[in-house]
């Protein structure tokens, strides 16, 4: 817990001296924004979790949303998967969709901001994959980022791993 | 048991009690505090956000107050409105709830089910049966004020179905000596019958777990209700397990919902929030007790409009699953039979595509007025009916154009 409540503090002051630096970048234009988000503390094809179990990676402004192997552990065999659609604008720990295994429905929180680009139509027709491929084929869905920043905020894998152990969640 | 009765509150909730106004709202108050509202909230007053689980770390057993909830209401979208209220709005972390409710008849289906496949709408519609649509996961079932609903909620971290379960089959041992077993589907059996059927919503940072209680239901309305349309339907929907079940009152003729109801609610008060260990008399009284409750917007801001979300045709049918609908139909042309396969798409609940598969294995759009209209069971065989009587010379043409 104090583990935890250390890196939570990590975070928020990795937040906030992230803001102003964001607020220069306002001015540029959208390739340069990225380009310099590229070169920040968040590598792009670097795996990041949040507290609720969510994966996220991001490849050209383009992250991709899944569930860690330890949320398709404990929710078992999931038998169907709502997804949200293609053109939906969602908030960073909103409720954007809930997958369903036997007999729990467990909703599914955005780790971004942004809007919806794809969704896993296979995991839709499949829900299997999410329990036999989480980080693969299971991934659930694509969002075109608006705010990098909220990357940040998020657990690297070792962070992940560490929280997973210290934690009751 | 008698003690206990007689703590009911009546009519809802007294001002004190108005604490149960969700923390999220007192936040956009810049309005004095509401009265008593301090001891329903976490002891660090954090937000109820990611970080939940850390504040709950700390919670003995005796810091978690129970409270039983009766709901007043028979009506099913009322009572699937006041549970969501309280599933989005309650602070779980030092008070766990158990909401006890029953429903006027009506079948209620899983989250991400197709009513189609586990009832017959148009059948249900004419009976004056409601259909409803739950937020948990799990299969369709039959209510009616014989069987009994338990709605267990809990912080997502202390989501323990085993443990809820059990306050039920204690309280069937307890009040009248019923054995019971809870199955591998977390079902609660007699004798390899069903008498309970579980389903459970999570999320952050609550969850809960809620569960059906065959008492003395109407077993013919029950399978009357959800039998379906002879079709076949081709979909992802999650679908029923269906298994035999049995009425509590079969068991037992002593056993009715108004003691099994307080039977249950007392197990759940002698109990300490997150082991199964009895405290008995002593430790029911420690707990806030059995309250009736009213729901209505006056206690539940915000509870008339999740009731017509849980009411509108959109959340109830235009939810379903996409889905195709086939049937296999006959139709007569150069006085020989041809089976024809009539298939319609389903859309959010709307008609959006209808074909006829020929015997020659050729598709044909069929144009009809039911395209983009509701799919119901009484449109099909409508539209099957008006087939058979398209002319024989007409089939021969479509057969022989092709």
């Amino acid at each position: 817990m104090v583990l935890s409540q250390k890196l939570l503090n990590c975070s928020l002051r990795l937040l906030k001296s992230s803001r102003p630096v964001q607020a220069q970048f306002n001015g540029i234009s959208s390739a340069n924004y990225y380009r310099c988000f590229g070169i920040s503390a968040v590598n792009r094809s670097e795996r990041r979790f949040t507290a609720k179990h969510e994966w996220v990676t991001v490849a050209n402004g383009i992250a991709t949303v899944g569930i860690s192997h330890y949320a398709q552990d404990s929710l078992g065999d999931v038998v169907f998967a709502q997804l949200p659609d293609v053109g939906a604008n969602i908030k960073q720990n909103e409720e954007c969709g809930a997958l369903e295994s036997v007999k729990a429905a467990s909703e599914v929180y955005s780790p971004v901001s942004g809007t919806v680009t794809e969704k896993n139509t296979a995991v839709e027709d499949s829900p299997g994959l999410i329990n036999s491929s989480c980080y693969d084929k299971g991934w659930l869905f694509k969002v075109k980022l608006i705010q990098p920043a909220e990357l940040e905020e998020l657990m690297d894998e070792k962070k992940y791993e560490e929280f997973l152990k210290s934690d009751s969640h | 048991m008698l003690n206990m009765a007689t703590r009911i509150v009546q009519g809802g909730f007294s001002k004190g009690q108005f604490a149960l106004i969700p923390m999220r709202l007192q936040k956009c108050n810049t309005g004095p505090q509401v009265n008593g509202a301090r001891n329903y909230s976490s002891s660090s007053s954090n937000d109820m956000t990611d970080n939940n689980s850390n504040d709950l770390k700390g919670v003995t057993d005796d810091s978690i107050k129970k409270s039983v909830f009766i709901s007043q209401s028979y009506d099913v979208f009322t009572n699937l409105a006041l549970e969501d209220w309280l599933y989005k709005n309650f602070d779980f972390s030092h008070h766990h709830l158990l909401m006890l409710w029953a429903n006027d008849p009506c079948v209620v289906i899983g989250r991400h089910q197709n009513p189609f496949i586990e009832a017959n709408v148009s059948n249900l519609m004419r009976k004056g049966i409601t259909l409803a649509r739950r937020n948990s996961g799990g299969g369709a079932v039959y209510h009616d004020r014989g069987n009994l609903n338990c709605t267990f909620f809990t912080p997502r971290e202390r989501y323990n179905r085993k443990y809820n379960l059990n306050i039920i089959t204690r309280a069937l041992f307890r009040e009248w000596g019923i054995k019971s077993d809870i199955s591998d589907r977390d079902d609660i059996v007699i004798s390899g019958k069903k008498i309970s059927g579980t389903a459970a919503k999570l999320g952050q940072p609550n969850a809960y777990h809620h569960c059906t209680l065959l008492v003395n239901s109407n077993k013919l309305h029950l399978s009357d209700a959800l039998a379906k349309d002879e079709v076949n339907i081709i979909s992802k929907a999650t679908s029923s397990v269906r298994s035999p079940i049995k009425n509590l009152c079969d068991v037992n003729r002593a056993v009715n919902v108004p003691q099994l109801l307080s039977a249950i609610g007392y197990e759940f008060l002698r109990t300490s929030a997150t082991e199964l260990e009895d405290g008995g008399r002593d430790q029911a009284m420690k707990q806030r007790g059995f309250q009736l409750i009213n729901p209505t917007e006056k206690w539940f801001p915000g509870l008339t409009e999740i009731r017509e979300m849980f009411a509108s045709w959109d959340w109830r049918l235009g939810k379903t699953p996409k889905f195709t609908v086939q049937k296999e139909l006959e139709m007569k042309a150069e006085d020989k039979e041809h089976k024809v396969l009539l298939s319609l798409d389903v859309e959010k609940g709307i008609i959006t595509n209808i074909t006829l598969t020929l015997p020659t294995n050729d598709v044909v759009p069929v144009v009809s007025n039911l395209l983009n209209q509701p799919y119901t069971e009484d449109s099909l065989h409508g539209m099957m009916d008006a087939l058979k009587l398209v002319p024989s010379s007409d089939m021969k043409q479509a057969m022989s154009g092709l």
